[in-house]
């Protein structure tokens, strides 16, 4: 990201140069990988005409200035479609934009379109959209993970440098993983929610997805901060990208819980990311075996809070401020009858659990349980820190699966298996490509670091991804 | 085991018109999903308390200052039916006789 920022700011590329770029490899690609729901070829090639005209002027808004961007499809866009991948929104254009969306504007990132997503950023393969499947770059029989699955992959596919997501119980970290790219989940509240269409707020998060751990670093200094309009932000501080020390590693403590090595996990992932573990005890780091006991809990913790805070927030799409309504004589069948039609199956699935957790003669014995549950797991990463300075994991138990393979939604629910523990307990994770599985499928390698210490497992990622690269060069 | 009368109830509080296939659907799911909360169910939790947000925060206040506000027309332009400055909706309360 830095050579782009330098070959722009040296006048040898241009910002329309760079959006044409890319324009160009989404029509190429767009038939088949699907990472789009809408491409707004006119507004970009404007914002990238507009930077070039600031920096000939030497204004340039920020070093990135004329960086085109993607942006998950349930970030609020103003004056440009946001859909949520629903039928509901087929045709909901927002007033406004989300504070993130500002803050890429503000530093002048050229915004290429909207991309593709389970419906309301409800699934873990982007089957569940209303546009159509995204299919993954590295094999297009295969998904790309999900909720963000379009933006892993338009990033995959060298559709945009990099993209916004969102993260829920691994809905970055997922796809990013499948898809070979970097994500971070940053530390709930570090990152404004205002203006995301939100699908749990306890446990949402948005960030960045980047080629390279240094994009998602810097995609993150522009997004991450305070915002007066997310009263959960407020615990955020600045972010800065670090300058890169590979001596953080001396004497770092890392980490890694047996229970995310057990039974269901493909046998490559697990060479690969035992392979990363051993470079960075070669370069100083002191690997601890932890447990994480709670861990067999959050997937069925996880579920139970999601669906209850999805029925609640989905309460407002009800066809009469905007998105679809279906006539009716009264008032309440007009609401059964706009979401009955608008929703999608898995929507109205969770919609459905969600309710039921949170009836009065459930509540207790299931949301509150789970609740509870939640301070049980959070007090057990919050003990594992206090040992350890950053913990490491595989960021899936397998690679990228077959489009259509996943058939039972439970089954589908534990692909979230070692991602859903970081939103519950609200510390930062982050995933990168650590290699391939025989197939030539990316692993994806996670970084969980403490509250606030995206920096720390930033660097730490840098480290790996350089020996990674070292590895792959000499394979060749 | 819920009853799927249960499963229609629910439909009726999330106002949500299902259809019969849903409803049956809906009703296999919900009872699979019941195993995964009674396995949370197994979990001692005594004495504990529940987590509602992920961080320790306290609810901060913003100054009571006057913004700035999205245009009436533009949000009436998004709803689906719109009358007189109004969102249009079917009727809510009977007539009296």
């Amino acid at each position: 990201m830095r050579k782009l920022a330098h070959l722009l700011q040296t006048g040898e590329v241009s910002s329309t140069e760079l959006v044409r770029r890319c324009l160009e490899q989404i029509k190429k690609t767009q038939p088949v990988i699907n990472a789009f729901i809408t491409v707004d070829e006119e507004g970009a090639l404007a914002q990238a005409a507009q930077s070039d005209a600031r920096r000939a002027r030497g204004e340039a808004l920020s070093p990135w200035d004329g960086i085109p961007l993607a942006i998950k499809d349930n970030i609020s866009t103003q004056g440009l479609r946001t859909t949520c991948a629903s039928r509901f929104l087929r045709n909901y254009t927002p007033l406004y934009d989300a504070t993130v969306v500002e803050r890429v504007k503000q530093a002048g990132l050229p915004i290429l379109g909207k991309t593709n997503l389970d419906e309301f950023a409800m699934g873990s393969s982007t089957e569940y959209s209303s546009f159509g499947v995204t299919r993954n770059p590295h094999d297009v029989e295969r998904v790309a993970g999900g909720s963000s699955g379009g933006s892993a992959a338009a990033v995959a596919a060298e559709q945009a440098p990099w993209s916004l997501g969102t993260d829920t119980g691994g809905s970055i970290r997922q796809p990013a993983s499948f898809c070979g790219v970097v994500g971070l989940k940053p530390t709930y509240g570090r990152v404004s929610r205002y203006g995301v269409v939100a699908l749990a707020p306890s446990l949402d998060q948005v960030g960045p997805m980047a080629r390279t751990v240094e994009g998602a670093a810097v995609l993150f200094s522009l997004i991450a901060g305070t915002d007066s309009r997310d009263a959960t932000s407020t615990g955020a501080s600045p972010f800065q990208v670090p300058v890169w020390d590979p001596k953080v590693v001396q004497g770092l403590r890392v980490g890694v819980p047996e229970e995310f090595f057990s039974t269901g996990l493909q046998p490559e992932v697990e060479a690969a990311v035992r392979r990363s573990l051993q470079v960075l005890e070669e370069q100083g780091a002191v690997l601890q075996p932890i447990s994480l006991a709670t861990n067999q809990y959050a997937i069925d913790t996880y579920l139970t809070l999601v669906t209850a805070e999805a029925s609640s927030c989905l309460a407002r799409f009800d066809g009469v401020r905007y998105g679809e309504r279906v006539a009716a004589e009264d008032s309440n069948t007009m609401f059964a009858k706009s979401r009955g039609a608008g929703f999608g199956p898995e929507v109205k699935r969770r919609i459905m659990l969600g309710t039921y957790v949170l009836s009065a003669s459930h509540y207790e014995a299931y949301y509150e349980q789970a609740q509870r549950v939640r301070t049980l797991i959070k007090q057990d990463v919050a003990r594992a820190f206090e040992e350890v300075d950053v913990i490491i994991t595989p960021t899936t138990p397998s690679t990228a699966f077959r489009i259509g393979e996943k058939r039972s939604p439970l089954e589908m629910y534990l692909s979230d298996l070692y991602t859903a523990t970081a939103n519950l307990s609200g510390i930062c994770a982050l995933s990168l490509p650590c290699g391939y599985d025989s197939r030539g499928l990316p692993v994806g390698l996670q970084i969980m670091g403490n509250h606030f210490r995206e920096e720390l497992i930033f660097q730490v990622a840098h480290v790996v991804e350089e020996s990674v690269e070292r590895g792959a060069q000499r394979e060749l | 085991m819920i009853k799927r009368e249960e499963v229609i109830r629910m439909a009726e509080l999330a106002r949500l018109e299902l259809s019969e296939e849903e409803i049956d659907l809906y009703w296999q799911d919900l009872n699979s999903f019941l195993v995964s909360g009674r396995k949370l169910q197994q979990v001692d939790v005594s004495g504990i308390e529940g987590t509602s947000h992920a961080m320790a925060v306290s609810s901060p206040l913003r100054s009571d200052r006057v913004g700035e506000s999205l245009p009436q027309d533009a949000v009436l332009a998004a709803g689906p039916e719109v009358m007189d400055g109004y969102f249009k909706v079917p009727r809510i309360v009977e007539e009296q006789q």
